[in-house]
C-alpha cells in the first residue's frame, strides 16, 4: 500500500515539477548548426547562438555551449534577427469594416496624449499570424487628424499589453498637411496648408512656452503654476527633442515642407510614406532625416511618375544614402512586411540592404538598436529560424525566439485548418 | 382730351400688341443687296453679285449685268462685302434656361419595395424644345454675330432628353421662328442618378429593352388593329407612343456620343434596330473613321474640342494631355475630311462666344475653309431634309443670308448684316473702346413716353458699373427688368423685357444721356415711342 | 463538364488581329503543364505556339527575344477583376442580369498596363457585386493600344455573376444603404429564387408560344409574349448558354447557392472569393464547382474573418479547381507573388502553385484550349520573369500577346531615361533663359 502510495507521490512531483518545467522557459538555449546571418557583421556558416535570461549571451562559430543548455539543432536551417515592422495596426485592428473592432484611430485634430499601447488587443488573431512570419516586434500608430498621436513599440508576445509593451512611446505621429493631390484626394488649397503648418507651428511654441513656465513654477512655488494642458503637457517631449515625430508625407512638394518644418521647429523627425521621395531625394538625404516606406501594395498616383514608381522609391533613396525602414502599414497583412522589402530589391535594392530594411535600420530609427535588430550579444533573443531567405514567399519559419522564448507559431490560420480537415 | 389715365396705358399697350402680333401677317420686305462677292455654295463664286430679296424668299441673284433690281427694293450697297448662306448649326442649347440642380428625388430616400419603382427615364421623352426655350435678343445677337441663322435646339438632360426644334433667329417671338417641330428624339448615354439606370450599362441596356419594347407595341397594336374581336386591346403607353414614332416610323434619332466608344454604341443600336439614326458631339470621332464609313451614318462633329475623360490622352501625363486639347482633338473635324468623311459641324457644348474661335482653330488645324462652310450650310441643310429651302443661296430658298466684311470664318473676318427670313438685321460691332464714362446715369428718373396714343409716366431705376446699365421700370403692369444697358459718352442703349398680358416682349432704348436727362427712342417690333425723363433728386426720395 | 459548355459557345473569331512572329530563346522555359525545360525555345508563329524545345532554328527575319537565365512562362490570367470597364456596378436595383460589361469597356484604362507589367495577359473583368444578380462578364486579352473590340476573347464561357453575403444585402454601406431589398441573406436567397422562377415562367411562355406558332392550325391572334432582356438573360442561364460565378464568403451561404442551383438546374462555375471554402471541400469538389479567391486577404469583413492562407492550397488538395484573382488594378500586378504563398501556406509543389494563376483560371473560364499553359498550338500568351516567377525577388521583364510584345520593361527604362534627360535640357534652358 505504501509503495503505492509512495510511487503516486513521485509521479505526481514529477509532473508538477515537469508543468512547472514548462512554465519557465530553460535559462539557457543554444541554437546550434544553422547559417547566422546576424545582419551587423559578418554572416556565419554553421555558427552557435547562446541565449541567456532573454538575451543574446554569445554569436559565433565556436561558442562554448554549457552542459544545461537546450540545445536545438539547427543544421540546415537559417537564423535571423526578428523582423520590426516600423508602421503597424497589430493590436489596434481587428475587422477593418467593423468599427467596433478598430482602435487605430481618435476623432479631433490634435491628440498627442493617446498612446496607441493604451489599446492594444493582445489576443488579436492577427498577431500569431504576423509572429509565425518571422515579425518579432512592431511600432504600433495611432492615425487620424493631424496630430494622431503617440506611437510604441511592442513585442509580439504576450498575455497583457504590460507583457507586450516594450516602449510605451517612440514617436509621435503627425499626419502633415497635404496640398498636393494625392491619389484622387482633392488638393488643399495652398492656403489651407499654409494654415495648418501654421498651426502646428503655434502649438509648438506655446508647448515651448508651457514647458518654460513649468519649470520655473516648480522651482519657485510662489510663482503660478500653469492649468494642466493635455495637449500641451504630451508635445513637451518633442519640443524637447525627446520624442521624435514621425511625419506622414506623401508628395515632393509636401515631403520638402515638413523638412523644413522640422528643421525650423528643431524637432528629431522621421517620415512616414514618402511614395515621392524617389523626387526629392538629395533633400531627404541633406536633412539627415530617415524613413520609413508604407506598404508596397499601392499605386503610384501620377501615371508618369513610372508603373513601378513605388517599387523603385526604397532603391533610389538607398542609393543616395537616406536611412529607411519598411513596414505593413497592417494588422491583417503585417506577415507579409518582408515581401515588401523583397519587392523593393526586385526593383533595384540591395538585397542585403532590404533584410536591414526589417531588422536593424528600424531598431535604429527608433532609437532601440542596443536591445534589437540584429543578433549581437547583449542583444534580446530576437530570433527567427527558417529554412530559407526570411525575405522569400516560399519560406517556412521554423522557430521565433522572442526575448528567448520559443513561441507558438499557430495562429486561427492552424486551428481552422485543423478542425475542417476533420470534417472528413 | 383728356382720357384717363388707365385707359390710355393700355390703349397704348394694346397698339403695342396689335403691331407685334399683326407683323407677321404682312408681307415682307424686300430688299436688292448689291456689289458683293456671293459663294452660293450650290455654284461657283459670283462676283459682282446682286441678290432679290422678297418676302422671305431668294427671289433672284446673280452677276449683277444680268439682275434686274425691281422698283420696290430697298438697296443695300454691298460693296467689298461677301455674301455667304446662312450658317446652319445643328445642335445647339440657344434660348434653353441652364437645367437646375436636381431637388433630392424623394421616391429614392422611401424604402424600396421587393418590386422597383415607375421608372424617371421615360418622363422626359415628350420633352419639347419648343415649349422650353425662352428667347432671348442678347443671345439672338450673340448667333448672329457669328453669322448663324439658324438653329437646331437640343434639350440637354437625360437619357432620353426629349425633342428638338429647329428655329429661323429672326426675332424673338417663338412661334415665327420655328421650321419644324419636332425635328429628332435626342438620347444621351448618360445615367439616371439615384435610380434604375444609374450605371452606363444599365443605360445600354435601357435602350435595347426600350427599342425592343417599342418594336412590340408597334406590331401588337398593328396586330389588334386587322383583326380586334378576341384579342386583349393594347394597354396604352405614352412613352412608347412616343418612341413608336422614331423606333417604327424612323423619324431621326441623335445619339450624343462623348466617346469612340459611344459612337460603337450608337451605331450598334442603329444598326440593330434599324433606327434613322444620327451621331452627334463625337469628339472623337477621328478614332473610329473606318466605323463611321461602314455605318453610313449621319456625322455631326462638336467645335468643343474637349477630350473625354475616358480619354488615354488626358491620363498619362499633363503635356499629352495639353497636347490632346490643343492639338490632337482640335484636329478631328480636319482628320474626318482627310478621309473623305462627311459631317456637319456644331457648337454643342460650346458658349456662342466660343464657337467662331474654335471654327478657326479647326481651319488652322487642316480643315479647308470651303469644307467648314459647307458643314455649317447644305450639309446640315441635307441632314434635316430641309436642302429645299434652306442651306445655299438659290432662287426660292429662304433669304436666310450674311454680309461680311471678308472671306468667311477669316480672323479680321465681321458680320455685318444678317439676313433670316427676309428680314434684316444690321449687326452692332462692338464699341472700339469701352472708356469707362465719366457720365453716371445711376439713381431714379421720372420718365415721359410719348407714342401714338399720347403720354404715359413711369419711374425708371437705373444702376450702373463702369459701362455697363441694369434697373427696372416701375410701371401700372408691374416692374420690368432693364438689361444689357450700355453707356458709351453719352450714348445710352439697353433693352427692356416688358410681359404684357402674360406675353414676354422687349423693348429696345437708343437714345442719348445728361447729367439730368435722357432722351431716345423706344423700339419694338412693329413701333417705336419717345422716351424723355429727367432725374429725380434724392431729397425727393 | 465544363467543356460542353464551352462547344456551346465556341466560335472562329480570330478575324479581327492577326499574331506575331517570335522566337524566345534560350529561356528557363516553365510549361505549367509539360513540365520544365532548363534551357528552351518557343516558336510563336501568327500568334499560335508553333514549336516549344531546345535549340530551335530561327526563321529567316523573325524577331528574337534572348530569355538568357530568364524563366518563361505561360502569361497570367486573372479570373476575377473590373478593370477595362466604365462604372462597375447597377446598383440601383438588386436584380439586373440585363447589363453587360461588353456595353461598357474601356480599352484606354491604364490598369491594362499596369496589368501586363505584372505579367498577366488575360482578364475576367466582372459586374460588381452590390447585387444578388448582377450582369453578363467579359474576358478580354490586354492587347494595350488595341481597341476594345479586339480585346475580347471569344472562345470563353459566357458568366453571370451573382453575390451572396454583405455585400448584395448593403450590410457595409451607411445611411441610403438601409433601403433596398434584400438586407438580409435569406432576402437574397429569396429574390434569386424569384427572379429565376420568373424566368422559367418566361421560358414557358415562349415554348408556349412557339409550340402554337409550329402546330398545324395555329390559333388566330396569336402574339408572342414580350421580350424581355432581363429574363432572357436567366433564360440562357437556365438553358446551360452561361454559367454562374458567384461571389460568396460564408460556407453556408455558398452551400444554399448550391442547392439553388441544383432547384433550378443551373450551373455554378465558380465561388468568387469564399474564403471559408476550406469548410466545404466535399460539396465543392463533389459538385465540380472551382474556386476564384484572394490567397491571404481577410479580416476585412466580418464575413471573411474565416480567411485562412492556407484555403488555396487545402482546395487544391482535395480536388477542387483553384484559381487566385486580383479583384481590381493594383493586386493584379503580383499574382505569382500570391501563387508562391501557396507553397508556404499549404505546401503546394511549384507547377501547382504555377497553375493558380494560368492554366487553372483557363479552364475555369473555357479558355484552355487556347491559353494557360505553353503548349504547341495554344496562343502565344507569355510572360518574362528575371527571377523564378514564385520568388519574392523576381519581376516580370516582358508580357506578350499572341506573339507580340505589349510589356517590355527595358523599353520602359530606356523611355523614362530619355524622358529625365529631356526634362533636364528643359529645367536647364529655363534657367538658362533666366539669365
Amino acid at each position: 500500500m505504501r509503495k503505492r502510495a509512495f510511487i503516486f507521490a513521485a509521479i505526481f512531483v514529477l509532473c508538477l515539477s515537469f508543468s512547472l518545467a514548462q512554465e519557465k522557459s530553460p535559462r539557457i538555449i543554444a541554437i546550434k548548426g544553422a547559417k547566422i546571418i546576424p545582419v551587423v557583421g559578418e554572416d556565419i556558416e554553421e555558427g552557435i547562438i547562446l541565449i541567456k535570461e532573454g538575451k543574446i549571451d554569445d554569436v559565433g562559430k565556436a561558442v562554448t555551449i554549457p552542459a544545461d543548455a537546450q540545445v536545438i539543432e539547427a543544421k540546415g536551417l537559417f537564423a535571423y534577427p526578428g523582423m520590426i515592422d516600423s508602421f503597424s495596426f497589430l493590436g489596434l485592428q481587428e475587422i477593418t469594416a467593423v468599427r467596433a473592432t478598430v482602435d487605430s484611430s481618435e476623432t479631433g485634430r490634435f491628440n498627442p496624449q493617446v498612446r496607441a499601447v493604451e489599446a492594444l488587443r493582445p489576443d488579436s488573431m492577427h498577431i500569431p499570424v504576423a509572429r509565425a512570419n518571422g515579425i518579432t516586434a512592431a511600432v504600433v500608430i495611432p492615425t487620424g487628424g493631424l496630430i494622431s498621436g503617440q506611437a510604441g513599440l511592442i513585442r509580439l508576445a504576450g498575455w497583457t499589453p504590460d507583457e507586450m509593451v516594450v516602449k510605451n512611446s517612440v514617436a509621435m505621429h503627425i499626419q502633415f498637411p497635404s496640398i498636393s493631390r494625392f491619389r484622387g484626394r482633392e488638393a488643399q488649397p495652398r492656403e489651407e496648408t499654409s494654415k495648418q503648418v501654421e498651426e502646428l507651428r503655434e502649438l509648438l511654441k506655446k508647448a515651448r512656452s508651457y514647458q518654460k513656465i513649468k519649470e520655473v513654477a516648480q522651482k519657485n512655488t510662489l510663482l503660478p503654476l500653469p492649468e494642466f494642458d493635455e495637449t500641451l503637457e504630451f508635445l513637451i517631449p518633442v519640443v524637447n527633442g525627446q520624442l521624435p515625430v514621425i511625419i506622414s508625407v506623401q508628395a515632393d512638394n509636401d515631403i520638402k515642407t515638413a523638412i523644413k518644418f522640422a528643421k525650423d521647429e528643431k524637432l528629431r523627425a522621421i517620415l512616414f510614406g514618402v511614395t515621392e521621395g524617389w523626387k526629392v531625394a538629395e533633400e531627404i538625404k541633406n536633412s539627415g532625416i530617415p524613413v520609413v516606406f508604407g506598404s508596397l501594395y499601392a499605386m503610384p498616383s501620377k501615371w508618369d511618375d513610372g508603373y513601378d514608381a513605388i517599387y523603385r522609391n526604397p532603391g533610389v533613396l538607398a542609393k543616395a544614402g537616406v536611412k529607411f525602414a519598411f513596414s505593413s502599414s497592417s494588422a491583417s497583412l503585417a506577415k507579409d512586411l518582408p515581401y515588401h522589402a523583397a519587392k523593393a530589391a526586385a526593383f533595384g535594392l540591395d538585397r542585403r540592404e532590404a533584410l536591414k530594411g526589417v531588422t536593424i535600420y528600424p531598431a535604429q530609427i527608433f532609437g532601440v538598436d542596443e536591445m534589437m535588430g540584429s543578433l549581437e550579444k547583449g542583444k534580446k533573443a530576437n530570433i527567427v529560424l527558417a529554412d530559407g531567405d526570411i525575405l522569400e514567399l516560399r519560406t517556412n519559419i521554423k522557430h521565433v525566439f522572442i526575448e528567448g522564448k520559443d513561441t507558438k507559431l499557430s495562429s486561427i490560420y492552424e486551428e481552422l485548418l485543423e478542425k475542417f480537415k476533420k470534417r472528413y | 382730351m383728356k382720357i384717363s389715365k388707365s385707359l390710355l396705358f393700355i390703349s397704348f399697350i394694346a397698339l403695342v400688341f396689335f403691331l407685334t402680333a399683326s407683323s407677321s401677317a404682312r408681307v415682307g420686305p424686300t430688299y436688292a443687296i448689291v456689289n458683293c462677292k456671293i459663294i452660293p455654295i450650290s455654284g461657283p463664286p459670283i462676283e459682282n453679285g446682286v441678290i432679290i430679296i422678297r418676302d422671305g424668299l431668294i427671289e433672284s441673284l446673280g452677276p449683277k449685268e444680268k439682275v434686274y433690281v425691281p422698283e420696290d427694293a430697298e438697296v443695300i450697297k454691298a460693296d467689298s462685302l461677301f455674301a455667304y448662306p446662312g450658317l446652319i448649326d445643328i445642335h445647339t442649347n440657344l434660348f434653353l434656361e441652364p437645367a437646375k440642380e436636381e431637388p433630392q428625388r424623394p421616391g429614392a430616400i422611401e424604402a424600396m419595395a421587393a418590386e422597383p419603382q415607375a421608372p424617371d427615364w421615360a418622363k422626359q421623352v415628350d420633352s419639347s424644345a419648343f415649349q422650353l426655350i425662352k428667347p432671348k435678343k442678347s443671345d439672338i445677337e450673340n448667333f448672329q454675330k457669328i453669322g448663324i441663322t439658324t438653329v437646331l435646339v437640343v434639350p440637354e438632360k437625360g437619357i432620353y432628353a426629349g425633342q428638338s426644334v429647329l428655329l429661323n433667329i429672326n426675332g424673338d417671338k417663338k412661334e415665327t421662328m420655328v421650321i419644324k417641330n419636332p425635328v429628332a428624339l435626342h438620347i444621351n448615354f448618360t445615367t439616371e442618378r439615384r435610380a434604375y439606370p444609374s450605371s452606363l450599362m444599365g443605360t445600354i441596356a435601357l435602350l435595347r429593352q426600350s427599342f425592343l419594347d417599342t418594336e412590340y407595341y408597334s406590331s401588337y397594336k398593328s396586330q389588334f388593329s386587322k383583326s380586334s374581336r378576341g384579342q386583349k386591346r393594347p394597354e396604352y403607353d405614352p412613352f412608347l407612343e412616343t418612341l413608336s414614332q422614331f423606333v417604327i416610323q424612323k423619324k431621326p434619332i441623335f445619339f450624343n456620343c462623348q466617346n469612340q466608344e459611344d459612337i460603337k454604341r450608337a451605331v450598334g443600336l442603329i444598326e440593330e434596330f434599324k433606327l434613322n439614326g444620327f451621331i452627334t458631339g463625337a469628339n472623337e470621332a477621328w478614332r473610329v473613321p473606318g466605323l463611321i464609313k461602314k455605318a453610313k451614318v449621319p456625322l455631326l462633329v462638336s467645335l468643343d474640342f474637349k477630350p473625354p475623360f475616358t480619354s488615354i490622352y488626358i491620363n498619362q501625363s499633363e503635356e499629352l494631355k495639353e497636347k490632346a486639347e490643343k492639338e490632337i482633338y482640335p484636329a478631328n473635324s480636319a482628320n474626318l475630311y482627310k478621309e473623305g468623311i462627311k459631317f456637319a459641324l456644331t457648337s454643342h457644348g460650346l458658349k456662342s462666344s466660343e464657337v467662331l474661335e474654335n471654327i478657326q482653330k479647326a481651319i488652322k488645324a487642316g480643315l479647308p475653309v470651303e469644307e467648314a462652310l459647307r458643314a455649317m450650310t447644305i450639309i446640315p441643310a441635307e441632314y434635316l431634309g430641309v436642302s429645299d429651302i434652306l442651306g445655299s443661296l438659290e432662287p426660292g430658298k429662304i433669304a436666310n443670308l450674311i454680309l461680311t466684311s471678308g472671306e468667311i470664318f477669316g480672323e479680321k473676318t465681321k458680320v455685318e448684316r444678317v439676313f433670316v427670313d427676309g428680314l434684316s438685321f444690321e449687326i452692332k460691332q462692338p464699341p472700339k473702346e469701352a472708356k469707362p464714362s465719366a457720365l453716371n446715369v445711376a439713381g431714379k428718373w421720372k420718365a415721359a413716353i410719348s407714342g401714338p396714343m399720347g403720354e404715359m409716366e413711369m419711374t425708371v431705376e437705373l444702376m450702373q458699373e463702369g459701362n455697363a446699365i441694369t434697373g427696372n421700370i416701375s410701371t401700372e403692369m408691374g416692374k420690368w427688368e432693364i438689361s444689357d444697358g450700355l453707356l458709351t459718352g453719352n450714348e445710352l442703349t439697353f433693352t427692356i423685357s416688358a410681359t404684357i398680358m402674360g406675353e414676354r416682349m422687349e423693348i429696345a432704348f437708343s437714345g442719348t444721356a445728361q447729367k439730368d436727362s435722357i432722351e431716345g427712342i423706344l423700339s419694338f417690333s412693329g413701333g417705336s415711342a419717345k422716351l424723355k425723363a429727367t432725374r429725380i433728386p434724392d431729397m425727393d426720395l | 463538364m465544363l467543356r460542353f459548355f464551352v462547344l456551346s459557345s465556341l466560335a472562329a473569331f480570330s478575324c479581327f488581329s492577326f499574331g506575331q512572329n517570335l522566337l524566345i530563346k534560350n529561356g528557363i522555359i516553365l510549361t505549367v503543364t509539360k513540365g520544365t525545360i532548363p534551357k528552351g525555345d518557343v516558336l510563336i508563329i501568327g500568334g499560335i505556339i508553333k514549336q516549344i524545345g531546345e535549340n530551335i532554328p530561327a526563321p529567316e527575319g523573325i524577331k528574337i527575344i534572348d530569355a538568357t537565365g530568364k524563366y518563361v512562362i505561360p502569361g497570367i490570367i486573372d479570373s476575377h477583376t473590373h478593370i477595362a470597364l466604365i462604372g462597375t456596378n447597377e446598383s440601383s436595383e438588386p436584380i439586373t442580369p440585363e447589363v453587360k460589361m461588353r456595353d461598357v469597356l474601356n480599352a484606354e484604362d491604364t490598369s491594362i498596363y499596369t496589368a501586363l507589367s505584372g505579367g498577366v495577359t488575360m482578364v475576367h473583368t466582372m459586374h460588381g457585386s452590390a447585387n444578388p444578380i448582377g450582369g453578363e462578364n467579359i474576358v478580354l486579352k490586354m492587347k494595350w493600344g488595341k481597341t476594345s473590340e479586339e480585346m475580347i476573347v471569344h472562345e470563353a464561357l459566357r458568366t453571370l455573376k451573382f453575390a451572396l453575403g454583405e455585400n448584395p444585402k448593403q450590410a457595409n454601406v451607411a445611411g441610403m444603404g438601409t433601403l433596398r431589398y434584400p438586407q438580409s441573406r435569406m432576402g437574397v436567397n429569396a429574390i434569386i429564387r424569384r427572379e429565376l422562377s420568373k424566368a422559367k415562367n418566361y421560358m414557358e411562355q415562349w415554348d408556349r408560344y412557339l409550340r402554337a406558332k409550329r402546330s398545324k392550325n395555329p390559333p388566330k391572334n396569336l402574339t408572342p409574349p414580350r421580350k424581355d432582356l432581363r429574363m432572357e438573360q436567366l433564360a440562357d442561364l437556365l438553358r446551360g448558354k452561361m454559367v454562374a460565378r458567384c461571389h460568396s464568403y460564408r460556407a453556408d451561404e455558398s452551400l444554399e447557392f448550391v442547392s439553388l442551383s441544383k432547384e433550378f438546374g443551373f450551373k455554378v462555375a465558380c465561388f468568387e472569393h469564399i474564403p471559408e471554402a476550406f469548410k466545404i471541400t466535399k460539396e465543392l469538389a463533389a459538385e465540380g464547382i472551382g474556386i476564384s479567391i484572394f490567397l491571404d486577404s481577410w479580416a476585412y469583413k466580418v464575413e471573411a474573418s474565416e480567411g485562412i492562407a492556407y484555403n488555396a492550397a487545402y482546395c487544391t488538395q482535395k480536388g477542387i479547381l483553384v484559381s487566385l484573382n486580383s479583384d481590381g488594378g493594383e493586386r493584379i500586378r503580383r499574382l505569382f507573388n500570391d501563387a508562391a504563398k501557396a507553397m508556404k501556406y499549404g505546401g503546394l509543389s511549384e507547377d501547382e502553385a504555377l497553375k493558380l494563376v494560368t492554366i487553372n483560371p483557363a479552364v475555369q473560364l473555357g479558355v484552355d484550349r487556347i491559353a494557360g499553359s505553353l503548349e504547341v498550338g495554344k496562343q502565344g500568351d507569355i510572360a518574362i520573369f528575371n527571377e523564378h516567377p514564385l520568388s519574392a525577388y523576381t519581376r516580370c521583364d516582358m508580357t506578350i500577346i499572341e506573339g507580340d510584345v505589349y510589356f517590355d520593361r527595358a523599353q520602359y527604362l530606356k523611355e523614362r531615361e530619355e524622358m529625365e534627360k529631356k526634362k533636364k535640357e528643359d529645367e536647364l534652358k529655363k534657367k538658362g533663359g533666366k539669365k
